[in-house]
């Protein structure tokens, strides 16, 4: 009964409604259209002969406790109550054959009245996608152009996690060749891999940046469990005669210090060597100034990706993070929505991303994400009325999420070109999360360097973080939900991708924060293990109470991925 | 008058006052809010995944789902709807 769009598995229709279109032909719910009654903000778009219409049920007179349907044949409305009577399926019977078809006024959702279940009709959510884009419907064939998913989200099975066990020989072997991390005298309550960084010159943005990094569980994991062996690393840049270039390798020091840090010795660690090799990627960077952190997380991150890159000879796409471990931990994949006020026409586009930017302040007068106070859209105006009211109160990493994830109305400075119109037009851009990463790190963008002005300053304000945090509000497949309502879109085919109610919870793990001025500051970083926090401040690691990491400035926050999910090997 | 005529009164007056509207978003944020539509929502999934062998039907779903969602409305989120709808009832002279 399902059918496939664009390859991937749709919802059925019916054969009512198969039976019904037939005989309708391509403009079957034209006439819906019109009755389009969209509720800016939210979206939510109801179906009404007239915008003051009080639907109510043309056998009993009932507008209140149960769905209300109205035939797209003849417009009856007739209510529907699953457990007890139904005067849409009455109606339907009554009427039989042609008027099994029914919509939702509340939900302008297709619902067949035989088969007492919700149908999902192409042409319909189309159109109706487009009616809630537009004031005024248009004539003609609906385009609603998506650029091709990302590819690279390989539709691979998902399995269970299976327990290892390692089994006598392997047993041996680890015995014989590996060196345990943990010991098992050391009765002190420090947790494992805790060491204080040595500031080796206005470098506590590098070792804020480090200790997050170090304590990122995946990553950790990956480099304890030598899945990037510096000694044989090394050995093969030599033998590829890649020359003095050949021995760079961050990974390789990022090893080395992952050794050092987890070797069990609690003194203060001098990651001198990893300040080196990185000083030779980023020769502009290489000087005992003060830097700024997250520069410095996204330069490492690329260059282990580079060398990865290198020595696998062919690029991969970094959203499906196969290309190294910077991107398999760190990235995903963004969503783009334009659409265009004029037609509808909405151009998506998918783009990978490391890291998570975040503005602070809601109303920053020269920040693009300024909702325009002169527009006379409702929607603005209701924007306008959220954001006043955040205003009196405190900023929250929700809150910068919500405004990230908000439709943005671009103004008349930055009209987009529509492929329909062939002209350039206002729109609407709605960003989403297409593919979360294992581990999100949101950048509060409080350093601000305007070019125009010829300064850069620093935005003081508080951000509230929780601690735990769902991350499924801001998924494309909410946004899109929380838009349209219950559609088919012709990309989607991810219902198996579909996250689960857990995959989309993180936890909180490590706060980089910064203090004091834009020229004069310090960064220190905050690291959670199993809800006890400790405070790294280069050499000095103490324990702290959960109110003093509430109480400071986030700058960068590292959240990780409750539960794992295992898709099956391409081997 | 009798009951059933002042709850058709009233409840023509929420409809035609837009106030039934403003209550009924005013509930579905509290819902959100308080983690309830996540709990529906996972509840739902529950349920298809445990229906093998055939699809489930739209009205299958609600049936089921109906009394698992009327019980677990939060007592707070149930006082402030009825708070609001007391002060619209003494507000309009019904």
């Amino acid at each position: 009964m399902s059918s496939k769009i664009n390859g991937q598995v749709s919802p059925h229709s019916c054969s009512h409604l198969l039976q019904f279109r037939r005989r309708n032909g391509p403009d079957s719910f034209r006439a819906l259209q019109d009755c389009l009654r969209v509720k800016p903000p939210g979206g939510r778009a109801s179906i009404r002969r007239d915008p003051a219409e009080v639907p109510c049920c043309q056998a009993c007179g009932e507008s209140g406790s149960n769905r209300l349907y109205a035939c797209v044949t003849c417009a009856a409305v007739s209510c529907h109550a699953p457990q007890l009577t139904s005067h849409a399926a009455a109606h339907a019977q009554s009427m039989s054959p042609g008027h099994e078809i029914a919509v939702d006024v509340d939900r302008a959702e297709l619902f067949c009245c035989e088969c007492r279940d919700q149908v999902y009709d192409q042409g319909f959510d189309a159109a109706f996608v487009l009616a809630q884009n537009t004031a005024t419907t248009t004539t003609g064939s609906t385009l609603m152009q998506y650029s091709a998913e990302p590819g690279n989200l390989r539709k691979r099975r998902r399995v269970d996690y299976r327990h290892w066990s390692p089994d006598s020989r392997e047993c041996v072997t680890m015995t014989n060749l590996s060196t345990p991390l943990y010991d098992s005298t050391n009765s002190s309550d420090v947790p494992w891999g805790l060491r204080g960084l040595n500031n080796l010159g206005n470098t506590c943005f590098m070792n804020s940046v480090l200790q997050a990094l170090l304590h990122t569980p995946l990553l950790r994991n990956y480099f304890l469990s030598d899945r990037h062996n510096r000694y044989h690393c090394q050995q093969k840049n030599v033998a590829n005669n890649d020359g003095k270039n050949g021995r760079l390798c961050l990974a390789c020091d990022v090893d080395a210090m992952f050794s050092a840090v987890f070797s069990g010795d609690r003194t203060p660690y001098s990651p001198a060597k990893f300040l080196y090799s990185w000083w030779q990627h980023a020769a502009n960077l290489a000087s005992y100034e003060q830097q700024d952190a997250h520069e410095f997380f996204i330069s490492m991150l690329h260059r282990i990706h580079e060398k990865e890159e290198k020595d696998q000879g062919k690029p991969h796409s970094q959203g499906s993070g196969d290309c190294c471990i910077a991107h398999r931990v760190f990235s995903g994949i963004l969503r783009s929505d334009v659409m265009c006020m004029a037609c509808g026409f909405t151009s998506t586009t998918y783009d990978p991303c490391i890291d998570f930017p975040l503005d602070l302040e809601p109303n920053r007068g020269g920040s693009a994400k300024s909702s325009s106070t002169k527009s006379h859209n409702s929607c603005n105006v209701e924007a306008e009325r959220i954001s006043l009211n955040k205003d009196c109160s405190i900023s929250t990493l929700k809150g910068c999420l919500e405004r990230f994830t908000r439709p943005e109305r671009l103004g008349s400075d930055q009209k987009f070109f529509c492929q329909k119109c062939q002209v350039r037009q206002e729109c609407l851009k709605q960003m989403s999360i297409r593919k979360l990463p294992l581990v999100s790190c949101f950048h509060i963008k409080r350093f601000e360097h305007s070019s125009i002005r010829k300064m850069s300053r620093k935005v003081d304000g508080h951000l509230q973080f929780p601690f735990s945090l769902d991350m499924a509000p801001y998924l494309s497949s909410s946004i899109l939900r929380s838009r349209f309502g219950h559609r088919i879109f012709p990309f989607d085919g991810d219902e198996q991708d579909a996250p689960n109610d857990l995959s989309s919870e993180f936890e909180l793990f490590a706060v980089v924060t910064h203090t004091g001025r834009l020229d004069a500051g310090h960064y220190v970083t905050y690291l959670r293990f199993s809800n006890q926090w400790y405070k790294c401040d280069d050499a000095w690691i103490t324990q702290v109470s959960e109110n003093i990491v509430r109480a400071a400035q986030g700058y960068m926050m590292f959240y990780v991925q409750k539960m794992l999910c295992y898709r099956a090997s391409e081997k | 008058m009798d009951p059933q005529d002042l709850q058709e009164t009233i409840h023509t007056k929420l409809i035609k006052s837009g106030e039934r509207e403003r209550l009924k978003e005013l509930l579905r944020e509290r819902l959100a809010e308080s983690g309830w539509e996540n709990e529906m929502r996972a509840l739902c999934r529950a349920f298809v995944r445990d229906k093998v062998t055939s699809s489930v039907r739209l009205d299958d779903l609600i049936k089921v789902i109906t009394p698992r969602g009327r019980e677990s409305v939060p007592d707070n989120v149930k006082a402030e709807l009825l708070q609001q709808i007391r002060s619209f009832i003494a507000s309009n002279a019904v």
